[in-house]
């Protein structure tokens, strides 16, 4: 497995186990590597779409479906509360997981509550609706905006 | 990208800032988006889908307008 695989798994599994992005210095210590080497690994990660970091190029804002910042989103499985960082991922969170769910989020007009069950094979019916502004082929012309 | 409890929301939503609605996603369609993009992202082999694959999922949910199309023009 290469390097930043490695870097990428070690990420995603932190987020799994405790809802949180880990530090620079958790992903080295766990990698046996050094702090830039990390840094550097983030940054490919970042060009290839599979992380979005802060501008200090060593926080991760996102590596979806999950948020390292807390959001409207909230998904709760078990004792963990995990924030998404729109509502596609909120779904994404129990996808991800592989574990059932509860929804927290709210309607983008109104503010009205939603809660929702999300079991291992869907969502509880519900006469929600998703909406994106952003067109596909923007999306990560400015990932925190979409 | 927002969860809406109605059309008459999302339609007021984008009134009030002058935007195009863009084309709705009932929840099923959703958990099918999300199992497609994330189901195996914790795994070794997790890679983001390319374009044709993008286009395979969006138009397996039914969603097959330019707007789902991560390589559009007129959207580029």
């Amino acid at each position: 497995m290469d390097f930043d695989t490695q870097v990428k798994l070690t990420v995603y599994h932190h987020f799994a186990s405790t809802a949180r992005a880990p530090q620079v210095a958790h992903v080295a210590a766990q990698l046996g590597c050094s702090l830039e080497d990390v840094r550097q690994a983030y940054a490919r990660l970042r060009a290839n779409r599979v992380l979005l970091l802060e501008p200090d190029g060593c926080t991760i804002r996102m590596a979806p479906p999950f948020s390292g910042v807390p959001t409207q989103h909230r998904v709760e499985v078990g004792p963990q509360t995990y924030f998404a960082n729109c509502a596609w991922d909120a779904l994404g969170v129990p996808a991800a997981l592989h574990r059932e769910a509860v929804v927290h989020s709210r309607c983008g007009q109104s503010g009205a509550p939603l809660r929702l069950h999300v079991g291992t094979t869907g969502p509880e019916s519900s006469t929600w609706l998703f909406h994106c502004l952003v067109p596909a082929a923007q999306w990560w012309v400015d990932l925190v905006f979409t | 990208m927002l969860f809406f409890r109605s059309e008459d929301q999302v339609q007021a939503w984008c009134q009030g800032r002058g935007v195009t609605p863009r084309p709705l996603v009932r929840m099923a369609q959703l958990w099918e988006m999300a199992v497609a993009w994330y189901a195996t992202r914790l795994e070794p082999s997790a890679r983001r889908p390319g374009p044709d694959e993008i286009r395979r999922i969006f138009a397996g949910v039914g969603l097959n307008d330019a707007f789902w199309d991560p390589q559009a023009d007129e959207f580029a």
